[in-house]
C-alpha cells in the first residue's frame, strides 16, 4: 500500500502553531516532507526546519517504519509534536592548550575563560588570541565559576583546585597585573571537585573529595580566619605571586555524603543540590545546613550535576560513570530517574542550555559533545552531536553561553562551537 | 571287431595298394617286415631263442645283417597276403604284453666265462622313430587343412596322391563306435585323416598320468645304490695330501680376534645392545574366577509367550463373541491399533475349526520379538544438557561490576606494576622505562611523575589512611615517595613516620639492609623521602606486600639470600629476612588480612606460616606448574592462586590444602589476580589480553560453598610480545578496575 495515509494531529510548543485539525499523512513521509508540510501550512517567510516527536521519539525514518516498529495501527490518530530542529553545530575556533582544560566559561562577552590542569587561568577572545593568563594555583584547577559582582572594573572568579583550597580572585581580563587572589577557602582535606556561586554572587559552594561541601560568603575578611599551618608545610607558603590571600573559614559545612562530592550547586539562595560518588543526589537547606532530601540510586557514582532547563524547573540532571545522564525531580516523593540518556562513554559533564527550554549538552570521554532534547525521551538519541577533537581525547567540561556559543574543554584544549542559530528565546 | 581286425583291414588296404605297384613292393615292404622281425626279436627276450644269429653276433653285427636275414625270412614266409596278415596280427597281439623298453638278457660270455647282460640292439632305422611308422602320407608337417578341399590328403613316397579315406556319415561312425570295442581307445590321426587306435604304450602312458605316476615305465625310482668309493674294502686310509698341517689351522686367527674385539668394544660402549631376552612364554591359562563377577545384572530371560485366554477358545462362551458393531470397529482399526489381534469365533465342535491362518505371522512375530528385543537392562542416560550447567545467577543481577573501559593512561613502555591509593582516588603506575606516574583515577590526568634509572619492579601504596605514601621498588632499592597536594596534617605525620627526627635505636644484629633518609634541607617532592637499600645482588624487587596496618612490609626480590624475602618494619626502620632458608624460588608473599599469618608462594606450593609462633601451618598444593599470582580474600579464609599454566585455584583455607575449585578460563598464562576489598568481586588478567571479572560471594555460613560466577571478560589491551595484561588492581570503594598492560596503557574499567 504505497499510497496509504495516516491520520495525525500536530501539536507544538514552538511559536509556530498549526490550527488544530486532522491531517492525513502519507505513511511514506519522513521528517523532510513533514517539515515542508508545516512550513507550507504556516506559509512562513523564512523556512524553519522542524523535527517531529512521536510519543517522545524523534522521527528518524519514514512514518510507516516508525508505525511498524512501535506497532501502531493505521486507524490510530497520531499526535505529532514538532520542534525546531537543531542545525548541525559548526566549529568556530580551536584554542590549543599546554595542558588539559578542566573547565570553561562563556559568561563574558567576547571572552572565553578556561581553567587548566597546570593551575593557570586563561582568557581568549573570539579571534583565537590569548588575552590573559594567570597562575592562580600551584596545582591543577578542577573547576571555576564567575562570581557575579557589581564592580565593572574587575571580575570575581572562584577557583577550586587540587591543592585542597578554593580561591576567590579579583581579575581583570585586560591586564595580568591587576589579578589578585582575595580569599582562600580552607576547609577541605582532599582535592576539590567543584565550586559554584549563587546568582547574587554572595555565596559560594565548594565540593570536595573528602565528602564535604563548604558554604562560604564572598566577603573578604580582614584577618585570617584560619590560622597558618605550622612551618614545614612549604606547599602552602608557595602561594602565587607572594600575594597572600586571606584565609577564610566556611560558614557552614554540609556533611552528609559518604564519598566524594563531585558537584554542588545553588538552586536559590536557600537551597542547594549536590551529587557524589556515593550514588546520591541530595538537596540541602542552606540556612540550617542540613540535608533535606536524598535520592539514592544504585551504583551510579555521579560525576557532574546541572539544573535542568527551564521547561523542567527544580529538576536536576546528573551524569554518572555508568554512562548515563539521568534526570531527577525532588518534588516527587519517591524520586526516581524519569529520564535516562545513555552514552557510549563516560559522560563527564552536563550543562543546560541557557536559552532553550528543552536542550541540554553533555560531554563524554569519547570526545563527543551531544545535544539532547528532553522531550525526546524514548529513543535516547541526541538531536545533535559533534566530535570536539580528532582522536580519543576526553571532554572534561562544557559551557553553553548565550547566542548558541558552546565551549568544550578537555584534553585537546578548548573548542568553540556554534549551536542552534535558529533557536529562538522562549 | 577287435583292434586287430582294424589293423588287418588296414593292412589289407595297403596290400591292395601295394598290388598296384608289384615291382617295388618287395623292396619297400622290406622295412615293414624287418620291423616285425625286430619286434619278434624283442618278444622273445627271455627265451634263448632259436635265432642263432642273434646269439652269435649280438654286438658286432650291423643291423643290416639281421635285416637281410629278416628279409629273407619274410620273403620265404611271404606266401600269401592272408598269412602274412595273420602273422602280423599275432605279432601285434604279442607286442601288447611286451615292454616298450628293451630288457637285458643275461648270458654267459664266451670270452670271460662270466654272465653278462646283453641288450638288444637299437636299430637306427625307421623302426626307431615311431612317427614315421607306416605313414603312407609323406606330406610332412604341414597344416592339414591345406587339403581340406582336395580329394587327397597328401602324397606318398612315390609322389602319388594319398586319397582321403572314406569317412562315412555320422550314423556309420556311431555304429562303428558301438560295434568296435576299441573305439574308445582310438584317436583321430590328422595325417591319415582317420581314427587310429592308440598303442598299448600310449595307453599305458595315459594310465600312468592318470595315476600320478612317472610316465616312463622303465624308470625305477628305487634303484639300488651303487657304492663306488665307500663300503667295505674301499675305505681310503691314506691322506690325499702329504703336506703338513698349516699353522693357521691351530693358531688363533688374528683377524678374527680383531673382529671379535671390535664387537666387544661396541658392546662395552653400548653401541650394540643385545636384544632383550624373550619374555617367558605367555601364560595361556588364567584363573577365570579370580575377577569378581560383573556388577551387571544377568540378561533377562526371554518373555514367555502369552497363554491363550477364554476368548481364544474354539467354543467361547457367548459373552466373548463380538457383536456386529464390535466386529466392524475391530476391522476398521489398523492392525497395530487393535487391542487384540483376533476375533473370538464359535465353532460347534473342534472338528470344524479351520486351519490357523495366522500361524506363520505369529511365529514370525515371536521370532522377531526374541531377536530384536534386547534382553539387557540398559539404564539410558536421559539427561538434558542444560541441566548439567550449574545454576548460576545471571550477571545482570550481580551488578555492579566493571563492564566498560572508561579511560586509559598511556605509558611509553610496558607497565608492569600499578597501585591504587587506599582511598581509591589516585593511581601510581610504573613502567619498564623507570617512569612512575601518579594520576587521578577518574579523569586520567597525570599529576606528577618520577623518573628512576632502572625499570620499576613493584609499586605499592601504604594501606594506612592517616598517612599517605607509596613505595617504589627498583633494582636493589626501595624508594618511599610522598605524593603532592596532601593536607598538612597528613603530610606531617607521613614525614614523621618516614623520616623521624629521633631515629629508633639500631637493632642488636646489624642488618644487611640500609635505611637512608636524605637531610631535611634537600627534601623535594621529586625525591624519595626514604630509601631502603637491599643487599647487593638481590636484584629487582618483584613484589611489595603490605601488612594491613601499614607498619610491616614484605618484599620479594628476584635474587639474593633467603629466597629474596625481606620483612621491613617502618617504625623501627629495620629489615630482616624471615626465612633462614627456603625451599624453592619464592614467587609471592602475602599477609593474612586478619591473622598473623604469612603466605609464601613458591613455584608449586603455597605455604602458610604463623609469624607469631614462627612455624609452618599448612602447605597448599594447587597443582599448578608455576604460580604467577595470588591474592587472599578480605575475610582471610579464601585464597586464589593463579599460574602460568592458565589455572586458577580457589582455596578454602578452612577446608583442605587442595583447591576447592579450579578454573581454567584464560587461554594464556594468568598474570595477576585481585580481590576487591569490599565488593564480592575478583579479577584475573592474562597474557591473552583479557581481564575476567568474577563474582565471588563468600558466605559466613560455613556450610555454604562460595559462589563463583564469571561475570565479564574485559578486552581492550593488546597483546604485545606475548604479554597481555600484567597487573590488575581494584579501586577501593568503587567497583572499578585498573589494569596495566604490556602495550604500555593503564586502563580504568568502570561499572
Amino acid at each position: 500500500m504505497a499510497s496509504s495515509s495516516h491520520p495525525a494531529v500536530f501539536t507544538t510548543q514552538t511559536p509556530y502553531p498549526l490550527p488544530p485539525q486532522m491531517f492525513m499523512i502519507p505513511t511514506t513521509w519522513s521528517r523532510y516532507q513533514l517539515s515542508q508540510l508545516v512550513n507550507k501550512a504556516l506559509s512562513l517567510a523564512k523556512p524553519v526546519p522542524f523535527d517531529f516527536l512521536l510519543r517522545g521519539d524523534i522521527l528518524k525514518s519514514s512514518l510507516a517504519d516508525w508505525c511498524t516498529q512501535n506497532a501502531v495501527g493505521e486507524e490510530e490518530t497520531l499526535e505529532i509534536e514538532y520542534i525546531e530542529s537543531v542545525l548541525p553545530p559548526q566549529k568556530m575556533s580551536n584554542h590549543p592548550h599546554d595542558d588539559w582544560v578542566s573547565s570553561v566559561s562563556c559568561q563574558f562577552e567576547q571572552r572565553f575563560l578556561t581553567a587548566s590542569y597546570d593551575g593557570q587561568m586563561r582568557a581568549f577572545d573570539y579571534s583565537q588570541n590569548q588575552t590573559w593568563s594567570s597562575s592562580l594555583h600551584g596545582a591543577a584547577i578542577t573547576s571555576f565559576c564567575v562570581v557575579p559582582s557589581s564592580s565593572s572594573d574587575f571580575h570575581l572568579i572562584a577557583t577550586a583546585s587540587h591543592d585542597l583550597t578554593a580561591q576567590l580572585s579579583q581579575v581583570s581580563l585586560e591586564s595580568a597585573h591587576k589579578t589578585k587572589p582575595l580569599v582562600s577557602f580552607h576547609l577541605h582535606t582532599a582535592p576539590l571537585s567543584g565550586v559554584t556561586s549563587n546568582s547574587a554572587g554572595s555565596q559560594i559552594l565548594t565540593a570536595s573529595w573528602d565528602a564535604l561541601i563548604g558554604l562560604w560568603d564572598t566577603l573578604v575578611p580582614e584577618v585570617d580566619e584560619v590560622p597558618e599551618p605550622p612551618a614545614g608545610d612549604r606547599r602552602k607558603r608557595r602561594k602565587v605571586e607572594g600575594l597572600k590571600p586571606k584565609r577564610k573559614a566556611p560558614l557552614i559545612v554540609l556533611k552528609s555524603h559518604t564519598a566524594r562530592v563531585s558537584g554542588a550547586l545553588f538552586n536559590d539562595d536557600k537551597t542547594a543540590y549536590s551529587c557524589g560518588f556515593d550514588s546520591t543526589v541530595r538537596s540541602w537547606d542552606l540556612e540550617h545546613g542540613v540535608c533535606t532530601n536524598t535520592i539514592t540510586s544504585s551504583e551510579k557514582p555521579f560525576l557532574s550535576l546541572s539544573l535542568a532547563p527551564s521547561s523542567a524547573p527544580s529538576t536536576l540532571l546528573a551524569s554518572s560513570t555508568d554512562r548515563t545522564v539521568s534526570q531527577y525531580d525532588f518534588r516527587e516523593p519517591y524520586a526516581l530517574s524519569s529520564l535516562t540518556l545513555t552514552h557510549p562513554a563516560t559522560p563527564s559533564c552536563v550543562v543546560r542550555s541557557p536559552t532553550h527550554s528543552h536542550q541540554i549538552l553533555s560531554g563524554a570521554y569519547d570526545g563527543v559533545a551531544r545535544i539532547w532534547d528532553l522531550r525526546s525521551v524514548k529513543g535516547a538519541t541526541p538531536v545533535a552531536s559533534f566530535k570536539a577533537w580528532e582522536g580519543d581525547k576526553k571532554v572534561l567540561g562544557v559551557d553553553w553561553g548565550v547566542r548558541g556559543i558552546v565551549g568544550v574543554a578537555g584534553e585537546g584544549g578548548l573548542g568553540v562551537w556554534k549551536v542552534g542559530e535558529s533557536s529562538s528565546p522562549v | 571287431m577287435t583292434a586287430a581286425d582294424i589293423e588287418q583291414s588296414k593292412k589289407r588296404k595297403l596290400a591292395s595298394r601295394d598290388d598296384l605297384l608289384p615291382t617295388e613292393t618287395s623292396n619297400f615292404s622290406a622295412p615293414k617286415q624287418s620291423l616285425e622281425m625286430l619286434s619278434d626279436d624283442e618278444g622273445s627276450d627271455d627265451a634263448v631263442s632259436d635265432d642263432g644269429q642273434v646269439d652269435d653276433f649280438p654286438e658286432i653285427d650291423a643291423a643290416s645283417d639281421s635285416d637281410t636275414g629278416g628279409e629273407k625270412d619274410t620273403d620265404e614266409e611271404d606266401s600269401g597276403g592272408t598269412d602274412e596278415e595273420d602273422f602280423l596280427a599275432e605279432d601285434s597281439d604279442d607286442s601288447l604284453d611286451r615292454d616298450i623298453f628293451p630288457k637285458p638278457k643275461t648270458i654267459i660270455s664266451d670270452i670271460t666265462g662270466q654272465p653278462k647282460r646283453v641288450y638288444p640292439e637299437i636299430e637306427p632305422d625307421y623302426d626307431s622313430d615311431s612317427s614315421t611308422e607306416d605313414a603312407p602320407n609323406r606330406v610332412g608337417d604341414v597344416p592339414m587343412h591345406w587339403y581340406d578341399d582336395l580329394p587327397h590328403v597328401g602324397y606318398d613316397m612315390d609322389g602319388k596322391k594319398v586319397l582321403r579315406p572314406a569317412r562315412g556319415d555320422e550314423l556309420d561312425r556311431f555304429l562303428q563306435t558301438v560295434e568296435d570295442p576299441s573305439a574308445w581307445t582310438s584317436a583321430f590321426d590328422k595325417t591319415a585323416q582317420m581314427d587310429k587306435p592308440l598303442s598299448a604304450e600310449e595307453l599305458d602312458i595315459i594310465r600312468r598320468l592318470y595315476a600320478n605316476e612317472v610316465p616312463d615305465a622303465g624308470y625305477d625310482p628305487y634303484e639300488p645304490m651303487t657304492e663306488w668309493f665307500t663300503g667295505k674294502g674301499k675305505e681310503e686310509v691314506m691322506p690325499l695330501s702329504a703336506a703338513p698341517e698349516p699353522k693357521r689351522r691351530w693358531v688363533p686367527s688374528k683377524w678374527e680376534k680383531q673382529k671379535v674385539m671390535k664387537i666387544v668394544r661396541a658392546i662395552r660402549q653400548g653401541r650394540i645392545i643385545s636384544s632383550k631376552p624373550k619374555t617367558a612364554s605367555k601364560q595361556e591359562f588364567y584363573p577365570i574366577w579370580s575377577e569378581p563377577s560383573t556388577s551387571h545384572p544377568p540378561p533377562l530371560p526371554a518373555p514367555k509367550p502369552r497363554l491363550p485366554t477364554n476368548s481364544e477358545s474354539y467354543n467361547p462362551p457367548e459373552e466373548y463373541l463380538p457383536t456386529e458393531a464390535e466386529r466392524a470397529a475391530w476391522e476398521a482399526l489398523d492392525p497395530e491399533d487393535r487391542e487384540r489381534d483376533y476375533l473370538p469365533k464359535k465353532h460347534a465342535s473342534l472338528r470344524l475349526v479351520p486351519a490357523y491362518d495366522r500361524f506363520i505371522k505369529d511365529r514370525f512375530n515371536r521370532q522377531l520379538d526374541l531377536y530384536l528385543a534386547p534382553r539387557i537392562q540398559r539404564v539410558k542416560l536421559n539427561i538434558d544438557p542444560s541441566t548439567l550447567i550449574p545454576k548460576l545467577p545471571s550477571p545482570q543481577s550481580l551488578k555492579p561490576f566493571p563492564n566498560y573501559k572508561s579511560l586509559k593512561f598511556a605509558h611509553s613502555m610496558r607497565t608492569r606494576c600499578i597501585s591504587v591509593s587506599p582511598d581509591g582516588a589516585w593511581v601510581v603506575s610504573g613502567d619498564e622505562g623507570g617512569m612512575v606516574s601518579l594520576w587521578e583515577v577518574n579523569v586520567g590526568r597525570e599529576v606528577k611523575r618520577w623518573k628512576f634509572e632502572t625499570k620499576i619492579g613493584a609499586l605499592e601504596w601504604c594501606p594506612r589512611v592517616d598517612v599517605c605514601y607509596f613505595v617504589v621498588g627498583i633494582e636493589e632499592t626501595l624508594h618511599f615517595i610522598i605524593p603532592p597536594n596532601l593536607p598538612s596534617s597528613v603530610l606531617l605525620l607521613t614525614q614523621s613516620i618516614l623520616a623521624p627526627t629521633a631515629l629508633p635505636p639500631a637493632p642488636e644484629t646489624p642488618s644487611l639492609v640500609k635505611w637512608v633518609t636524605p637531610p631535611t634541607s634537600s627534601w623535594s617532592p621529586d625525591m624519595a623521602i626514604l630509601t631502603v637499600q637491599l643487599p647487593q645482588s638481590s636484584g629487582l624487587p618483584k613484589q611489595i606486600a603490605w601488612h594491613r596496618r601499614g607498619d610491616y612490609m614484605a618484599t620479594v626480590s628476584s635474587g639474593g639470600p633467603q629466597g629474596g624475602v625481606w620483612m621491613h618494619q617502618i617504625t623501627r626502620r629495620h629489615s630482616q629476612a624471615p626465612f633462614k632458608k627456603i625451599r624453592g624460588a619464592v614467587q609471592l608473599v602475602l599477609f593474612h588480612p586478619l591473622k598473623p599469618h604469612f603466605f609464601v608462594a613458591t613455584q608449586q606450593y603455597v605455604r602458610i606460616y604463623n609469624l607469631s609462633e614462627q612455624k609452618l601451618l599448612k602447605t597448599l598444593t594447587p597443582g599448578i606448574k608455576w604460580i604467577s599470582s595470588m591474592d587472599v580474600h578480605p575475610s582471610g579464609d579464601h585464597l586464589i592462586v593463579g599460574g602460568y599454566d592458565r589455572k586458577l585455584c580457589w582455596f578454602d583455607l578452612e577446608l583442605s590444602d587442595k583447591p576447592y575449585k579450579i578454573l581454567r578460563y584464560h587461554t594464556r598464562a594468568i598474570r595477576s589476580l585481585a580481590f576487591h576489598p569490599t565488593y564480592p568481586l575478583f579479577a584475573s588478567s592474562s597474557d591473552d589480553g583479557a581481564i575476567q571479572v568474577f563474582h565471588s560471594r563468600v558466605y559466613n555460613d560455613l556450610m555454604t560453598d562460595p559462589l563463583i560466577v564469571p561475570l565479564k571478560i574485559l578486552r581492550g589491551h593488546t597483546v604485545k610480545e606475548g604479554l597481555g595484561v600484567l597487573q590488575v588492581k581494584w579501586c577501593a570503594r568503587q567497583p572499578w578496575l585498573v589494569s596495566g598492560g604490556a602495550d604500555g596503557t593503564v586502563s580504568l574499567w568502570c561499572s
